[in-house]
Formats: structure tokens, C-alpha cells, sequence
């Protein structure tokens, strides 16, 4: 323990910095002023930064990904992996309070796609990009190390358990699912539904909605016992980085050469994402000709989903484009129209003043419903289609006969490597 | 023998210096354990404190939110009436200091707060993360795995049942949801009613080209004497004028003159609607609460703001709540009842009454009297026409109209044409009803938003306007044809003040808006404009002039009705609602307390007297020769010696 006091010392240090200006700071009331407009700046957006410190975030997060890439595949240094995910959780987390960050980045893409008038930065296409492509290559080191999310619950696993596997995959649909609606409410302009529900950036920025908050504790409560709770159950860019990194050709193993099937890593990872060698007997041939029918019936059914889930998707398009401002202000309106009389509707109050028709409002919320109709198609669709191909995987067993991290799930850690014996 | 012997002691003394050596680890791994676990234990209740410390902050805030003091707002409504008194201006701002002290004071207590979580989070995690590596053995690697095929199965269930779920429960919400704005636009701007509001049932509005002559669906006929149906049946062989006709239909006069328009107080404000009464000897002292020159007072059963009208001897008055809608007749003598009648299967009448606020209710708008029949408006879009005797003679509705107060634009008749201003959330929109059968003669669209005024007849080189005032415009139709005759664009937001008319002049207002006069016809720019006294509520009346104009907060003035020049203002301690009158050379204007103040309708503005009703005061007075008929909140009564 005294050898490690000297390391979490320097952690303390840090923090220790990063505070001193509060330590220091005296307690001053500004002079109210009632003739100057002063508008005191809101503590729950962080300040726009100068565009050559943008480039630098990019710079540090290609030297963050470089270097984690370097530590899990070739120095295969736990350790390394652990203070690297401090620096990135102090440097994109609290210093940068969180924002922009790859997660995020999805709804910029997808509005840039789909809205002609919305230019997305360089920064942000950048930081959307970058940790696809490593992971393209080297696995899901974004996850190990760079993103300051994954990095607070990394940091707080105390005493992980392990879930069965089919509870594994019911809840890692979930992902996919909330991937599908980010995109969708992106797109249309509606919201940007990872940010408002990130439930760490009010951790990260001091301040936010009693919700948030209470959200983010909650998760690191969670996290304690079961780890990496959100990247694991809600993460949406973890599905993108998950099907990259499943194509990874040096991706992070276990053993530096040959597995001896010791079986000391079996229970090393608190994520659940070792896969163990697969017996003879799940290869037999009954076995085999069992799965073969489930199979062909799977990829009949494939397309079958697709479809309903593109119907059903379509159909879903009044309550889903209700997310929309507009949609949702024009619907009260004809619903409830003495609520125009009402003051304490912020609402309604400022669309009254704000000169437009009721109208026009009408004609706007039309255009976005029909926007939401043939996104629903989309949204149900890959519903549809990442519930056939789930379901399909789970009826091919792949051969193996060494203990392996699973490429798409596992998030590169580097905690496995440790209990291996095998010297390089 | 002495070198195995000096051996095994050796192997000895090495074993016993192993097993010290792994004693003492062992004690400072316990000892470290020790340390781990209480330095958790301590972060642990410290990070408790502190959590609960910021969350009793919060709920505190939440609580009393220095920046939404209700001191201050009251002292600021005080302010409002006082705008001059340093002191409470001092005391807002001493109010203000102390509300903003609090809430930075809060603001770095929870940052605080917030640091010291932060760190003291820091410091749980490593103590527990110490504490439970410590603690960790190396455990032999099991044998026993998870059996991957039943896995894979239980997997493959739960992903159906997740699946299907999802899929599912959406199908389930798209099948619910009700598409307010398909809904909408498939009415044509017409609210639906959805079925959460079982009170709102809207109904299609009644097509002018779909009337039949004879009785339908849609119209119901009670004819009671020979001369009622003689007339029915002349009038229903006149075509059906609608907004584009190219020939207005040719009507008959409804059989009296102005003079008897005159002598009676037929519509809202009177003759043409124009707030001045020709009758005489009005009384001038009253109270209501001790009895004072009150000849009778009755309790009417049902709320309404509407006043009364006058034909002959009868007295008519409405009055409805959201069950049940009410017309009743009064010996306007004597004060008897002489019939009250529910106005009840109407076709089309919504099963449940819309929502309306408190200060408007559903029947807002004030009847209309022909001599003939009685008409009456409420605010479930429920036209109605009663025989002076109370027989119904014909009833339709018009549409729940969508109106966030509830509909309020009284009733214009004349010669045979019921006039109604049905502007609204969905659309500007006037009709013209037949008095004998309701059916349509004109119904035109406005280009106008909701409105609460009533319209008004002027006379122009002969020829009767119905002038109306709503957001954006002051316009004028013909009465014939309902075509638009000319249009200012003037006012703006809630308009509920219909138009004054003399000396040539049209007089509009509104609170917000502005105050203009300007010649009736097409293209005229304002005569004058003034925006300092606006009335929200109360219509201005012109008389010998002289303009006057209510507000709702107390103040009545005089303007030069040729130049807008101020004559006079006052300022009163309630405010006005109900519309100036003028009788006598006097004008009458109610206070929302009931007082009556009576000025000379004059430039000088000289106080007659200020008589109390003993009750609030929301309708206009109604006069007779001699008397003077006031709605009040909870009694109808008949002032006079």
C-alpha cells in the first residue's frame, strides 16, 4: 500500500491544483447592477473556446489514442492504461467540463447529414472520427483511456460481479436502441438526447440540473459493483466503436504469446468480455445441424424485422416527433387553447410575443412530423435489423480454443493482461 | 555431526526469520487493511455529510428562491400604483440587495459543497479500492463455466421478448397518440376535440350553401301564431345570400323603426350598439345595499356577464354554467319572472361545454331583442331565437367556437338580420342570420384574429356598416352582403373594446395598441392617434364631442373627438369593466366595486354623484325613461323613484 501512496498522492496533488483557485478564492458579492445589462453567465454551458485550442483538444486526443493504442498492444502496461484514463478524465472531463466529446459527436454527424444548413466543425467531425478509426485498427482503446465517461467509472470499480451472458446481450441491445433515437432526434433538429442525458457532465462541470446529478451518482454508485454501468448498457458511440473494433487486426490480448488455458484471466475482467475457448461439444454435429435450422431461419426472419420494424417505426412518427420543440408547442396550443391565457407558460407566452402565426407555427410542426415519418422508417428499420443479426449471432459458435477478449466488447483495460502468466 | 548440526540450525534460524519475515507482512497488511477500511469509513460519512447538506441546500432553494421573493413582487405591484414614493423604492431595493446576497450566498455553498464531495469521493474510491485489493485472494480458476447453450438460448428468448417489447409498446403508443395537427388542418383550422377532454366537442360549423328553407337537421322551427308562420314562410322563400353572391338577396324590414329601436335598449350598448341612450329622467342616487331607490331586485339563477336588453315591458337576461344554458324575461316593472326557458336541443350543441375562464363564462356576450324575438349567444356556439312570450322559434350552433376565455362578442340585429363576430383561434369569421329562422344569409371569413369586441352599426350616406374591431383591423361590412366595405390596420393583441362612432369619426382601442380615429371608408389614414389611456375591456363611447375612454385599472378620460385633444382625465380607486354609457347629458360608468360614477358627458368632467350597488359590476347600466336596469354579480336591479 505505502508504494502506492506516492502515485495517489500525485492524483490528490492534481485535483489539489485544479481547486486551489476555490481555495484561495474569497467569497465576494458582485454589486448588483441595474444600469449596465450585465447578464451573468450561465454556469450549465461551457464558454466557446478559441478555435487553436479546438485543434489542440484534436491534437491531444490523437496523442491520447496513439499513446493508449501503444500501452495495450505493445507495452501491454496496465498501469500505463490506468493513469493515461486519469489524464483524460482531468483533461476532457473536468478541464474541458465534458464537451465537446466523441459521444456527443454522433448528433452533430447526423444533423450535418440531414440539415444542408447546419455546418458541423472540424473539431467535431474530427472527435467523431478519430476513436472509429484507431478502433478500426486497434480495438477500443478510446474506451480504455481518452474518454473521460468510461475513465470515472473505470476509476471507481470496487468490487465488480458478473452477469450471465443472456443478460449481457438483452441489455446490450439497449445501446442500440438509444443509438437509433439520438440519430433520429439529431437529424430532424428535435435534440440532441445524448448530451441532455449524459449523466456526467454535471460531475465534471460542478453544476447542473439536480437530475443530472442525481443520474451521475447513481451511475457511479452503480458502477462500484457493476462496472462501467452507462458504457455498457447506454452508450451509443460503443456501438459504432464495438463494430469497428470487431474488424480491429491488433487488437488487445491476453497473453503476450501462446495461451496455456491456465484459466487465471478467466475471472478478470469486470466487464464480462473474456471469451473462454468453445468445447467440442457445441460443435457436434447434432448440435451443429440445430443451430444450422435456427440460422437459416434468422436470416428469413432478418429481413422480416427490418420491415416490420420500419412500419412500426413509421407509425411511431406523432408521438416520437413530439420531442421537437415546435411539434410539441403547436399540439398544446390546439389541445389546450386557454393556455394561451395562461402567463406562467414560458412557452406559449414567448411564441405569442414572438410575432409569428399560429399558422406558420402549424406548417413548421407539419414539415418536422413528416421528417419524423420517414425517419421512423430508419429508426425502425435498424431496430429491426440489429435485433435479427443479435439474434443470429446467438446461434454461431466460432471456433476457439484460447481464452480471448471479445473484440467488440471488451474495452481494452489491460486489467486481463496483468493476471496472465505467460511471459512475452 | 556438528556441520548437519550447525545446518539445521542454520535451516532453522532461516526458516524462523521466514516465518517472522511473513508474520510482520501479514501484520502490515492487516494493519493496512485496518487503515483502508477506516479511512473509507471516515470519506465514506463525510461524502454522506456533505450530500446531504447540499441536497438540504437544494430543497431550501427550491423552497424560498431568493430571486422569486414574493416581497418584492408585492412591493413592486405597490410601486406600480405609486410610482413616485422614494421609500418604497428604497425598501425594493434594500429587498433586492438581501435577495441576491442570498442567492450567491447559495451559489458558493454548493460549489463548495460540490469540491468538497469531489475530494472526498476521490479519497472513498482508493481507501475501497485498497481495502478490497488487500483483501483479494487468488482463488483457483473454477471448472465449472456457464453452459454456453443455455445461454445462448435464454439469450435469444429475452432478445425476442426485449425486441418484441419495444417493438410492441411503440405500435401500441403510434395507435394512441392522437395527431392533434392532422386533426387540425383536416378541419381546416377547426380545433378537434380529443378525447382526453370529454368537456370539448367540437362541431363542424354550419355551411351557408347547405341550409335548407325548410326545417333540417341542423335547424329547429317552433312557430307559435299565424303571423310568425306567414312571415317564416315569406322568408324562407328568399334565397340564401352567401359571402360571394353577386345579387344580395332583397329582406324585409323587421317592422319598427329607429324610433322604437330608440325608445327600447335592444342590443349590447344600446341603439346601433353605440353606448348612448336617448332615454330621460335616468336616476342619479341609489344604494344597493340599504335599499335606496331600489325598486326590485331579483337573483338570477345563473351567472353571466351579459347585461340586460329591453323590449316594451320585458326584460330579457341569459345566464349559463357548464351544464345548462338560460334565457329568462322579467315584467321590466315590477320584476316577476315571466318565463325562463333552457335552451336545450339545439343540433350540433356540444354534449359537454367547453373551457372557459372564470371571467369570461359562457354567456359572456349580451342578447339582442327585435320587438319579434330574442336572441341569444353563449359559449358553446349555441345561437338561439325565443318568441317575446318564451317559445323557441329556432336554435343552431355554430361551432364550439376555439376561444382560450370563451366567446364574448355580443349580438347586432337589424331590420331582419341577426349579426354575429365569431373571430377566433381558428380564423376571423362574421355571419348574418335570418331573425325568423337562423338560417345563414352571409357568412364571410376575416383576415383577422380572435377577437372579444362586439360589432356595431354606423350609418355612412345612407347606408348601414357593421363595424367591427379585432387584431390587426378595424373594418367595416356591408350588412346586405357581409363584403367588406373598408379596413384600418390598427390594432393589436386581445382586443375586447368595440368601436365608438361620432362627429364622422370611428373610434377603436386597445390596451397595447394605440387609440385612433379615423373617417369610414376605404384607404383613410388616422385622424388622430394617442396611446397614453388605453382600455383593455370597457368600449369608449362619443357624445357631443366629446370621447370617452375606461381603463381597467381606474382611469376614465376625456378626448376632443375632432383633434384627440385631452380634455380631462380622472382617476377612480377601482377598475372599469363594464362600458361607459351615456343618458341624459351624463355619462354612467360602473366600477368593478359596484360604484356607479355619473359625470357630466361633457368637457368638464363634473362628478353628479357615485352611487354604490352594494355588489361588483361587470355589465353595462341598461336605461328606460326613469329608470336604470344593473346586472350586478349576484342581483338584476331595477333603480329608479
Amino acid at each position: 500500500m505505502f508504494k502506492r501512496i506516492p502515485s495517489f498522492a500525485l492524483v490528490i496533488l492534481l485535483m489539489s491544483l485544479l481547486t486551489s483557485n476555490l481555495v484561495q478564492a474569497q467569497q465576494r458579492f458582485p454589486k448588483p447592477e441595474f444600469d449596465t445589462g450585465y447578464v451573468q453567465p450561465s454556469p450549465t454551458q461551457p464558454e466557446p473556446r478559441a478555435m487553436a485550442m479546438e485543434y489542440f483538444d484534436v491534437f491531444v486526443l490523437f496523442l491520447v489514442l496513439s499513446l493508449a493504442s501503444w500501452l495495450a498492444i505493445r507495452k501491454r502496461s496496465r498501469r500505463g492504461l490506468l493513469w493515461l484514463s486519469i489524464f483524460s478524465l482531468i483533461y476532457f472531463g473536468f478541464y474541458r467540463d465534458g464537451c465537446i466529446c466523441s459521444i456527443g459527436a454522433i448528433q452533430n454527424v447526423a444533423l450535418s447529414i440531414f440539415d444542408p444548413t447546419y455546418a458541423i466543425s472540424i473539431t467535431a467531425l474530427l472527435f467523431f472520427i478519430m476513436p472509429l478509426l484507431f478502433a478500426l485498427f486497434f480495438g477500443r482503446v478510446f474506451c480504455a483511456s481518452a474518454c473521460p465517461l468510461g475513465a470515472i467509472q473505470d476509476l471507481i470499480v470496487i468490487n465488480p460481479i458478473s452477469i450471465p451472458s443472456w443478460v449481457r446481450k438483452t441489455l446490450g441491445f439497449i445501446p442500440v436502441i438509444y443509438l437509433g433515437i439520438s440519430v433520429l432526434l439529431a437529424a430532424t433538429g428535435s435534440d440532441f438526447l445524448i448530451c441532455r442525458y449524459d449523466p456526467f457532465v454535471g460531475i465534471f462541470r460542478m453544476d447542473g440540473p439536480f437530475l443530472m446529478i442525481f443520474l451521475g451518482i447513481t451511475f457511479l454508485l452503480l458502477g462500484m459493483f457493476y462496472a462501467r454501468p452507462y458504457c455498457r448498457v447506454f452508450c451509443p458511440y460503443g456501438v459504432l466503436l464495438s463494430w469497428m473494433s470487431r474488424f480491429s487486426k491488433w487488437h488487445l490480448s491476453i497473453t503476450p504469446s501462446e495461451c496455456i488455458k491456465c484459466k487465471l484471466c478467466k475471472d478478470s475482467c469486470p466487464f464480462d468480455a473474456i471469451e473462454v475457448p468453445v468445447e467440442q461439444t457445441y460443435r457436434a454435429p447434432e448440435v451443429s445441424r440445430k443451430n444450422l435450422r435456427r440460422f437459416i431461419m434468422y436470416i428469413v426472419l432478418i429481413p422480416v424485422l427490418t420491415i416490420l420494424g420500419g412500419w412500426i417505426g413509421t407509425k411511431s412518427h406523432v408521438f416520437l416527433s413530439r420531442v421537437h420543440p415546435n411539434v410539441y408547442l403547436a399540439e398544446l396550443m390546439i389541445s389546450q387553447p386557454e393556455l394561451r391565457a395562461d402567463e406562467e407558460n414560458l412557452d406559449i407566452q414567448a411564441f405569442l410575443e414572438s410575432g409569428d402565426t399560429f399558422e406558420q407555427l402549424v406548417d413548421e410542426a407539419t414539415v418536422i412530423r413528416e421528417k419524423f415519418r420517414k425517419g421512423g422508417w430508419y429508426l425502425g428499420g435498424f431496430i429491426g435489423l440489429a435485433l435479427g443479426i443479435t439474434l443470429m449471432n446467438q446461434v454461431v459458435f466460432r471456433r476457439r480454443e484460447d481464452y480471448e477478449p471479445h473484440k467488440g466488447d471488451c474495452f481494452s483495460c489491460g486489467r486481463c493482461m496483468d493476471y496472465c502468466p505467460v511471459e512475452k | 555431526m556438528q556441520s548437519i548440526k550447525d545446518a539445521s540450525i542454520k535451516d532453522a534460524s532461516i526458516k524462523d526469520a521466514s516465518i517472522k519475515y511473513k508474520d510482520e507482512e501479514y501484520m502490515d497488511r492487516e494493519n493496512n487493511i485496518k487503515i483502508a477500511h477506516r479511512v473509507a469509513l471516515i470519506s465514506g460519512m463525510f461524502c454522506g455529510i456533505v450530500a446531504l447538506l447540499l441536497i438540504l441546500n437544494f430543497w431550501h432553494m427550491k423552497q424560498h428562491e431568493p430571486l422569486e421573493s414574493a416581497t418584492i413582487e408585492a412591493l413592486v405591484e405597490r410601486l406600480s400604483n405609486e410610482p413616485n414614493s422614494d421609500v418604497l423604492k428604497e425598501e425594493i431595493r434594500s429587498f433586492d440587495l438581501l435577495a441576491r446576497k442570498a442567492y450567491f450566498t447559495s451559489r458558493w455553498q454548493i460549489k463548495t459543497g460540490t469540491y468538497l464531495l469531489l475530494i472526498g469521493g476521490i479519497v472513498l474510491a482508493i481507501s475501497l479500492k485498497i481495502y478490497t485489493d488487500l483483501r483479494a485472494k487468488i482463488e483457483r480458476p473454477e471448472d465449472v463455466t456457464e453452459e454456453l447453450l443455455k445461454a445462448r438460448a435464454n439469450a435469444q428468448y429475452w432478445l425476442f421478448l426485449t425486441g418484441g417489447l419495444v417493438l410492441g409498446l411503440s405500435l401500441i403508443a403510434a395507435y394512441v397518440s392522437n395527431d392533434y395537427l392532422k386533426s387540425y388542418q383536416a378541419m381546416g383550422g377547426v380545433e378537434e376535440a380529443a378525447p382526453e377532454q370529454s368537456m370539448v366537442e367540437v362541431i363542424e360549423v354550419f355551411p351557408a350553401n347547405q341550409v335548407a328553407p325548410t326545417a333540417g337537421d341542423s335547424v329547429a322551427q317552433d312557430i307559435s301564431n299565424e303571423e310568425l308562420v306567414a312571415e317564416a314562410s315569406d322568408e324562407q322563400n328568399e334565397p340564401v345570400v352567401e359571402a360571394t353572391a353577386q345579387q344580395p338577396a332583397a329582406v324585409l324590414s323587421s317592422g319598427f323603426s329607429s324610433e322604437d329601436l330608440k325608445k327600447n335598449h335592444a342590443t349590447f350598448r344600446g341603439y346601433m350598439g353605440l353606448g348612448v341612450s336617448y332615454h330621460k329622467n335616468i336616476p342619479e342616487n341609489w344604494n344597493g345595499s340599504t335599499g335606496e331607490n331600489i325598486k326590485w331586485k331579483v337573483a338570477f339563477s345563473k351567472h353571466g356577464y351579459n347585461s340586460p336588453v329591453i323590449w316594451g315591458d320585458k326584460l330579457f337576461i341569459s345566464g349559463a354554467d357548464a351544464q345548462t344554458r338560460i334565457v329568462a324575461c322579467y315584467n321590466r316593472n315590477t320584476g316577476q319572472l315571466l318565463w325562463e326557458k333552457e335552451v336545450t336541443d339545439i343540433p350540433g350543441s356540444p354534449a359537454a361545454a367547453p373551457r372557459v375562464t372564470d371571467d369570461t363564462g359562457l354567456a359572456a356576450p349580451t342578447m339582442a331583442v327585435d320587438g319579434k324575438r330574442v336572441y341569444a349567444i353563449f359559449g358553446t356556439g349555441d345561437v338561439v331565437a325565443f318568441d317575446l312570450n318564451g317559445n323557441k322559434v329556432w336554435g343552431r350552433n355554430l361551432g364550439v367556437p376555439n376561444n382560450h376565455y370563451g366567446h364574448s362578442s355580443s349580438l347586432q340585429v337589424w331590420e331582419n338580420k341577426v349579426v354575429v363576430q365569431y373571430d377566433t383561434n381558428s380564423g376571423g369569421r362574421m355571419l348574418a342570420l335570418q331573425t325568423s329562422s337562423g338560417e345563414t344569409i352571409w357568412d364571410v371569413n376575416r383576415p383577422v384574429n380572435i377577437s372579444w369586441a362586439s360589432p356595431a352599426l354606423i350609418e355612412v350616406n345612407g347606408k348601414i356598416q357593421i363595424v367591427t374591431t379585432s387584431d390587426p383591423y378595424v373594418s367595416a361590412h356591408d350588412l346586405d352582403t357581409g363584403a367588406e366595405i373598408w379596413k384600418v390596420e390598427a390594432m393589436m393583441g386581445e382586443v375586447a373594446p368595440s368601436i365608438a362612432y361620432g362627429d364622422g369619426l370611428v373610434f377603436a382601442t386597445n390596451e397595447y395598441a394605440r387609440l385612433i380615429a379615423v373617417e369610414p371608408k376605404p384607404g383613410a389614414e388616422y385622424t388622430w392617434e394617442d396611446d397614453e389611456y388605453l382600455a383593455e375591456v370597457a368600449s369608449p363611447v362619443a357624445y357631443n364631442g366629446n370621447l370617452f375612454v375606461a381603463t381597467s385599472y381606474g382611469v376614465l378620460v376625456c378626448y376632443d373627438t375632432k383633434t384627440g385633444e385631452k380634455q380631462w382625465e380622472k382617476e377612480f380607486n377601482d377598475g372599469f369593466y363594464s362600458s361607459p354609457m351615456i343618458a341624459d347629458g351624463k355619462l354612467y360608468i360602473i366600477d368593478v366595486g359596484g360604484i356607479t360614477h355619473i359625470l357630466k358627458a361633457d368637457n368638464t368632467g363634473a362628478i353628479v354623484a357615485e352611487p354604490e350597488l352594494g355588489e361588483g359590476g361587470y355589465a353595462l347600466p341598461v336605461f328606460a325613461d326613469g329608470v336604470v336596469y344593473i346586472r350586478g354579480t349576484e342581483h338584476l336591479y331595477c333603480i329608479g323613484k
